[in-house]
């Protein structure tokens, strides 16, 4: 189980992250949402030991984040990719750096469940439309079968469409799996459809952490509200009678 | 302001540790200077008690920090010192050799630049056409050229088959042509290719097509947005540049045997005269962190955005 | 005026990226061009500003992000000045005073470089500028996708008050149809280079009648709630 407790980040005279408090079990999503600049991809690099805490601990089951050997998938698939590598190639990287042998089976179930192709791998990453890259970069995150998956906006490079679909993937494949997912996102909706809790970062705290279902309907903060009134106005949440 | 403050100190570090790296570098040479001087001095070898004598008077038997302080000290004053060999004042010498290379350097920039310039205008109106390969293919031929190989070459053509313009030596204006050509083609073969890229990249920037569907003449955008945005790989590249023109002219200067730091620095090499040889080194090394100081001035105006991310 | 473009048409590298198509915009009409990635919608958008201009029209553009809009070596005024310029505008603090008043974005330095100023209000600012000649017609290319959830919301609604009683019709390009559905009353779906659904909001949300139309319906928005 993931635990952060009472973080802070500074960067200089600013503080980037300041006594943020999670806890994250397997097989549960956690969305943390805000406006670029609120610290998400820092409490990503946090979480994985890229930044440095100025106070303050993060672990996995009381031992440090890395031990677990988590996995992250990002925002911009293709750029993710080492161009001149196949994807296969590229999707094998974790289990080479372990020195693991790769399992057919397992490789195979979890094409199947992300819908690729073994021509599809035999590409390189721009030879493939971003909704293809994307999950053959989930595909890599979850080869080595981590027990905690950390998503950076990981539906924001892709369509309407794709968004809502490869985000069922992924779900299915947490489902059967059971890691934990920590997904940072701007997209309330995303957030609120997918995830068990949700947290709203603002400028480097943690203003609100409430079940999802919770803070759709009613949402303990001001700026919560906001969120919420933005989705709709934007259609990514829709009101019926 | 703060950032200014930090290129300028950033710029005497480097010269400091030039001071040292010179300095140490010919004191730990192989060979005794004393010798060297006393040999050139004499145009014999001399007896041991004439080489020490020597050796106290040039201050070289007390160690390598009191000798690294009796040299800084007064360069720091603005005085090079005497020659060893000669025992005449450097720098009136240094300033004629320096009245010779400069407008050597400063006429080849200008024809690298006005051939440059317009080659590359010409080669980035359609990428990839015949204007564009041809000049990229004479840019390439340009800086595979040796200058020495390329200044024989004009020398034969110009001088010698024609008898236009004079070869060798410096006497009157006119020699300054074919140096200046031999080293304006190399810096123009460099500047082509860097602003060619430069030109092509400044063209293709993601906000340009909106700014034409916003009803932008064309001209307008070239001046407004293509260079300013061009300028900055050029003005990096200006700094660097120089090191290529100072290099080159000292070359071209041997080629068309004419007066100025070239052979002024190989003769100084030849009878190990210290002081010569850190002068010129310590004084190429100003003009370097100068023209490196002021280009990054140059560039933080032209893209404030590079100040901010340093900062 | 109401806009009329026809056969309206694209190809890359030898293949039709945009078969003909015809459009046909009311004056202060808003209509929604939507579809998947790849459909075409984008070149659709760019060859209608082309031909609308070649007719002498009077049509804006914003793009996706304020990084395609604006030039991160001039400052805004000079961006502004620029753009009266192009309309062969003379300079008015009043046109710009009740622009920037409308849009939020009166606090604003225009001394600065865009990357002075937030995303949400650089947006608001190519906006700004691209209602300038008060065109016939704006065409929005993804204009909320690059901005955050609040702002790109807040973004929408001013954008939407100012046109509300002006003759200018707007044209959204998006892969949204949540975010379509919400402004406009007519909806044009995009697929493989043909725009094969043509019809008012309502009749594309409840009775979609091609397959692309279906999907793009079926992915609307992620969670309907009943509140």
């Amino acid at each position: 189980m993931l635990s952060v407790e009472r973080v802070c980040v500074r960067r200089g005279n600013s503080a980037t992250l300041q006594d943020v408090s999670l806890s994250l079990a397997p097989g549960r999503t956690l969305a943390v949402v805000g406006e670029s600049g609120a610290g998400k991809s820092t409490l990503i690099g946090a979480v994985l030991g890229l930044v440095p805490c100025t106070s303050g601990a993060v672990s996995w089951n009381g031992a440090p984040v890395r031990h677990c050997r988590p996995a992250l998938v990002m925002q911009e698939p293709r750029s993710a990719f080492n161009p001149a590598l196949s994807l296969h190639c590229s999707v094998m990287e974790p289990l080479t750096a372990t020195g693991t042998r790769a399992d057919p089976d397992r490789l195979a179930a979890l094409c199947q469940g992300l819908e690729i192709t073994p021509d599809l791998l035999a590409r390189r990453p721009g030879q493939v439309s971003v909704g293809q890259a994307q999950r053959v970069g989930i595909l890599r995150a979850l080869i080595a079968a981590p027990p905690l998956v950390l998503f950076d906006e990981p539906l924001s490079a892709l369509d309407a469409v794709t968004q809502k679909h490869t985000a069922r993937l992924i779900a299915a494949l947490q489902r059967e799996a059971g890691f934990a997912a920590l997904i940072v996102t701007h997209d309330l909706g995303y957030a609120a459809a997918f995830a068990d809790d949700i947290a709203v970062l603002r400028a480097g705290r943690i203003e609100e952490l409430t079940p999802a279902r919770a803070f759709v309907e009613a949402p303990q903060t001001d700026y919560g509200r906001r969120l919420r009134d933005a989705a709709f106005a934007l259609g990514a949440l829709e009101r019926v009678a | 302001m703060r950032t200014v403050a930090g290129l300028v100190l950033r710029a005497v570090v480097v010269l400091t540790g030039t001071a040292l790296a010179t300095f140490s570098l010919l004191w730990h040479a192989p060979g005794d200077p004393a010798l060297a001087i006393a040999e050139a001095r004499y145009a014999a070898i001399p007896p041991a008690e004439v080489v020490e004598l020597i050796r106290a008077e040039a201050g070289l038997d007390a160690g390598f920090w009191p000798a690294f302080l009796g040299w800084i000290t007064p360069l720091l004053q603005g005085d090079f010192g005497q020659s060893m060999v000669t025992g005449r004042d450097i720098w009136p010498e240094l300033l004629t050799a320096f009245s010779y290379t400069v407008p050597l350097a400063l006429a080849g920039l200008m024809i690298g630049l006005g051939l440059s310039l317009p080659l590359a205008y010409a080669a980035t109106r359609r990428p990839g056409g015949w204007r564009d390969r041809s000049a990229v293919a004479l840019a390439s031929i340009g800086a595979a050229i040796p200058a020495y190989w390329l200044g024989l070459l004009l020398i034969l053509l110009f001088a010698v088959q024609l008898g236009w313009l004079p070869a060798m030596g410096a006497r009157s204006p006119a020699h300054v042509i074919l140096p200046a050509l031999t080293l304006g083609l190399g810096v123009a073969a460099a500047l082509t290719r860097i602003l060619r890229s430069g030109i092509l990249e400044a063209r293709n920037q993601p906000f340009l097509p909106a700014i034409q569907r916003r009803g932008v003449a064309s001209r307008d955008i070239a001046r407004d947005h293509i260079a300013p945005h061009a300028a900055i790989p050029v003005v990096t590249v200006f700094g660097l540049e120089l090191a290529f023109l100072l290099e080159g002219a000292v070359m071209v200067e041997v080629i068309f045997a004419r007066p100025g730091l070239g052979s002024f620095l190989v003769s100084a090499i030849e009878t190990r005269d210290f002081p010569k040889v850190q002068a010129v080194v310590m004084l190429t090394a100003v003009l370097f962190v100068t023209v490196n100081l002021v280009t990054d001035l140059i560039y933080r105006r032209l893209d404030p955005r590079i100040a901010d991310r340093h900062a | 005026m109401t806009i009329t473009a026809t056969g309206l048409s694209a190809c890359r590298a030898g293949r039709a990226i945009l078969h003909p198509t015809d459009m046909q915009i009311g004056p202060g009409e808003c209509v929604g061009l939507v579809g998947s990635s790849g459909s075409g919608k984008s070149t659709l958008g760019h060859a209608l500003i082309d031909a609308l201009r070649a007719g002498g029209q009077s049509v804006a553009h914003v793009p996706q992000s304020p990084d395609e809009a604006l030039d991160p070596l001039r400052s805004m005024g000079f961006h502004w000045r620029e753009a009266e310029r192009a309309l062969s505008l003379a300079p008015d603090p009043d046109r710009q005073g009740a622009l920037f008043e409308a849009l939020h974005i009166a606090g604003g330095d225009l001394g600065t470089r865009p990357w002075g100023w937030s995303r949400g209000m650089q947006q608001r600012f190519v906006i700004a500028m691209a209602l300038i000649g008060t065109p016939d017609l704006l065409v929005m290319d993804e204009p909320t996708s690059a901005l955050d959830p609040v702002v790109a919301a807040d973004t929408m609604d001013l954008l939407d008050r100012y046109l509300a009683d002006r003759s200018t019709a707007l044209l959204l390009i998006t892969h949204d149809l949540g975010l379509a559905a919400r402004r406009v009353q007519r909806l044009m779906v995009m697929d493989a280079g043909r725009v094969v659904e043509d019809a008012p909001t309502a009749q594309v949300l409840s009775a979609p009648a091609t397959a692309a139309g279906r999907s793009l319906c079926a992915h609307r928005n992620w969670l309907e709630l009943p509140c």
